[in-house]
């Protein structure tokens, strides 16, 4: 009943999705054309990479605001990195290790000083974000080296026959997350933590821990993004991942995880990630000005909280 | 002088239990009325059917004469009911005097509240009450002590017609108290105020109070004059159910000591709480709601960690400093709210069963689904959980079925140790005996219990033995062959004489 429940759940958003795609295709027939497609997966990858963090996270009862200026920050030194002909690897791992650690600094923040993560996280976004402006000198940075571009690194922007290596990437980052949230005790002590943290520590639970290791990820997830964004533009804009924050958090939430903690899938928020990209690129193809999308998402985004409340409702009469 | 409040055939149940069954009693205008009882009695279900926070199943209130109903806190206050409950209710983030006039018309002049008549008719209010501070002070920079003063103040100062005090003294001190009374006492001489008290410190009713009602499991048992009756009267009226001691009790006490508890000192929470446990032993930890049971119980656990004390399991010091150590050291404890401490809502029946165990049901990392089921099956079957499907939401059980879930998922962790904590509350007769049954079975595979109920019938027939609890500190001991609730009421009371009471 609880897994029929769940998987329910997800098909609320699933059907959101396909309405969406259908509608979109009787529109403009080219939305459904393998190139623009695949293109419209591409544009998921970012947002949902970093959104398997955040769904950790939230699961576990937490948030995490600077995770658009982690992208930044991370994606500036990876930059200014490989300019200067450092091994583009070594580069690499230093701009996850940079993510690991603001998530490290995040995660002891909300848990050893007791600051509600939301302000927490929104003190670590305005200082990564000045932080990245200082690393660039608050410009762009394109133009890298030919040893840099023809590294593995740099293959992570680039195409295997038609489907860029990014979406493979996602893939196996989702399912592996997928399986960690749902098969092992890692998961299960998030959902605790998330459901009741007192409960949760009063059977053993290290919730201190727990909340830890998802401001983590949330960093690693968060570089690793910005790592794969260079890779593809061959640039970092001077305003990398400004706002993206608000996009993760969109679509975990429209994925089904709860903000007060203890509910949420993996398979929910990609679906959540894979409605904002479609809304995007529909509304390019629809021709609508352009500063209308984060309206037409703020609307879905509502109503389909709104939706998920009606139904849970229901649930819980019997 | 007649009778001003009256209470004719109230009953109140919740779902199948029933608080307060037909009570019928009167209270005089003008007098100190004191109600008494255990834990449970029904004092404070009746108190909040004062307030308009319940309203009674059936059965009706009069005041002055006329039926009354109340609905709404409103209602109550417009009757001129004015209640001091256990807990603070006062906005700390506010000073004294906007505490005094939350919500009140007096202070409104035009668009604006006058804060001059605020302070002034504040300060008037903390001289009357001796106590040292100024209106402009936050509540939140007051000791607790000082905080349930305001509380009793802020009653006060509108002048009820009905002030209900419902065990005001918690945390005062004696001079505090002794001007309380005063106040009390010139309220009534003055403003012919009735006032109902409520404290399980019986001196206390002996000092203040004119008349008193005796609850005793939600039934009205007497009104007596308190210059008619002893503590030791109020006590046996109090208590006084029958235990069936036919079922002889097995005791499966061996010598060895499991845990020794030295010196458990937290301010506030106990004093100097020293005791042993033996292997197989049930031992009880009897008081009043306050006295500090759950408190020292935390502590054990690691969840509330203690000033100063020492810990030895099997003769080794141990240092448990969270519940993660003392579940390392083999301690389990079934929390005192099942809803809040115990269960997560958002996960199944299966999930919050094996939350301790998820050892037993791992392949390598991974948690294996069919490891999983075959657990949740011999915990169903082991200990008689009624759950349907375990994959529903926890809280699709009852609650004898929810406490089942706690119990078996503490137990399948193979403790050495178990604390329960009112382990059969809001339960049903036949979980409960369930529940007992499950609990002498373990104490007799050598599991020492430590048990805190508030319900002594309870740990009379279930406990090798029962440490009494007076505000912190062990009051007394009781072998569980020879206890009677009337003598662990005495200590719970700590009431002077402790000479032997025969069995009522």
């Amino acid at each position: 009943m609880k897994e029929k429940l769940k998987s329910f759940r997800e098909l609320g958003v699933i059907c959101v999705l396909i309405a969406l795609i259908i509608l979109l295709t009787i529109a403009r027939p080219v939305f459904i054309s393998p190139t623009n497609f695949i293109n419209v997966v591409r544009q998921t990858v970012q947002i949902g990479i970093m959104a398997v963090g955040m769904t950790f996270l939230i699961i576990s009862g937490e948030m995490d605001l600077s995770v658009g200026s982690i992208f930044g920050t991370t994606g500036m030194l990876a930059a200014t990195l490989y300019k200067s002909n450092v091994n583009p690897t070594v580069a690499f791992l230093v701009a996850i290790l940079v993510g690991c650690a603001i998530g490290l600094l995040n995660g002891i923040l909300v848990t050893k000083t007791k600051i509600p993560a939301f302000i927490a996280t929104l003190g670590t976004m305005k200082i990564f974000r000045s932080v990245a402006y200082a690393i660039s000198g608050g410009q762009s940075i394109s133009v890298f080296p030919e040893s840099v571009m023809n590294s593995w690194v740099f293959k992570m922007g680039g195409s295997l026959g038609p489907i860029p290596i990014q979406i493979f990437i996602m893939a196996v980052i989702f399912v592996v997350a997928g399986i960690v949230l749902a098969k092992t005790e890692t998961g299960y002590n998030m959902y605790a933590t998330g459901g009741n943290p007192k409960a949760a520590n009063l059977v053993g639970i290290n919730t201190d821990r727990v909340k830890i290791m998802g401001f983590i990820i949330s960093g690693a997830v968060s570089a690793l993004a910005a790592m794969i964004s260079i890779a593809y533009l061959g640039s970092v804009p001077t305003t990398a991942g400004e706002g993206r924050e608000m996009d993760v958090i969109a679509a975990v939430i429209l994925g089904g995880a709860s903000l007060s903690g203890g509910r949420g899938t993996m398979l929910g928020t990609f679906i959540g990630a894979m409605i904002i990209s479609v809304v995007k690129n529909g509304m390019v193809l629809l021709s609508v000005p352009v500063f209308w999308q984060d309206g037409f998402i703020g609307v879905v985004l509502i109503l389909a909280v709104l939706l998920d409340t009606v139904m849970h409702r229901k649930d819980s009469r019997g | 002088m007649g009778a001003y409040i009256q209470f004719r055939n109230i009953t109140k149940k919740f779902g199948g239990t029933t608080a307060l069954n037909q009570v019928s009693f009167d209270i005089q205008e003008g007098e100190i009325h004191c109600l008494c009882g255990e834990n449970g009695a029904g004092k404070s279900t009746l108190i909040n059917l004062c307030g308009g926070i319940f309203q009674p199943t059936e059965g009706q209130i009069f005041i002055g004469g006329k039926p009354v109903v109340i609905k709404t806190v409103e209602q109550s206050e417009k009757l001129g009911i004015s209640i001091v409950h256990q807990e603070i209710p006062l906005c700390l983030n506010m000073t004294i005097a906007e505490n005094i006039f939350l919500n009140r018309k007096e202070a409104v002049k035009g668009l604006f509240l006058d804060k001059k008549y605020m302070n002034e008719e504040a300060a008037k209010l903390l001289k009357r009450f001796q106590l040292n501070l100024k209106p402009t002070q936050l509540v939140e920079e007051l000791s607790i002590a000082e905080q349930s003063i305001i509380q009793i103040a802020k009653a006060v100062y509108y002048k009820p017609k009905i002030l209900i005090l419902d065990e005001p003294t918690a945390a005062l001190t004696d001079d505090q108290r002794d001007v309380m009374y005063a106040v009390v006492r010139e309220l009534v001489k003055t403003q012919k105020t009735t006032v109902l008290y409520v404290s399980h410190r019986l001196e206390e009713c002996m000092e203040l109070g004119d008349r008193a009602t005796i609850l005793r499991d939600g039934c009205f048992i007497t009104t007596r004059d308190i210059k008619d009756l002893t503590m030791d009267d109020i006590v046996t009226l109090m208590v006084g159910r029958k235990i069936d001691r036919s079922k002889k009790r097995e005791s499966y006490v061996r010598d060895e000591v499991l845990m020794e508890v030295k010196h458990f000192t937290k301010k506030r929470q106990f004093e100097d709480v020293s005791f042993q446990l033996k292997k197989g032993e049930i031992l009880g930890l009897a008081g009043f709601v306050g006295a500090g049971r759950t408190e020292v119980l935390t502590a054990i656990f690691g969840a509330n960690r203690p000033d100063s004390g020492e810990l030895y399991l099997e003769g080794k010091k141990v240092n448990v400093k969270s519940p993660a150590d003392a579940i390392r050291h083999r301690i389990s404890m079934i929390p005192e709210n099942r809803r809040d401490d115990g269960l997560i809502a958002s996960m199944s029946v299966q999930q919050n069963a094996q939350m301790v165990v998820l050892d037993k049901i791992k392949n390598g990392i991974f948690l294996n689904k069919k490891k999983s089921d075959a657990l949740m099956t011999k915990m169903t079957s082991d200990y008689l959980i009624k759950a349907g499907n375990p994959s529903n939401p926890i809280f699709t059980l009852s609650g004898g079925n929810q406490q089942k879930v706690v119990i078996a998922r503490w137990i399948a962790n193979h403790p050495s140790i178990l604390l329960c904590d009112e382990p059969t509350r809001g339960i049903d007769v036949g979980a409960k005996d369930e529940i007992y049954g499950i609990l002498r079975k373990i104490a007799s595979k050598g599991i020492g219990i430590v048990i805190v109920s508030s319900e002594l019938p309870e740990l009379i027939s279930l406990c090798d033995r029962i440490l009494v609890m007076h505000e912190g500190k062990i009051t007394g001991e009781v072998g569980g062959d020879e206890a009677t609730e009337a003598g662990i009421m005495r200590y719970a009371a700590a009431l002077k004489d402790d000479y032997q009471y025969a069995d009522e």
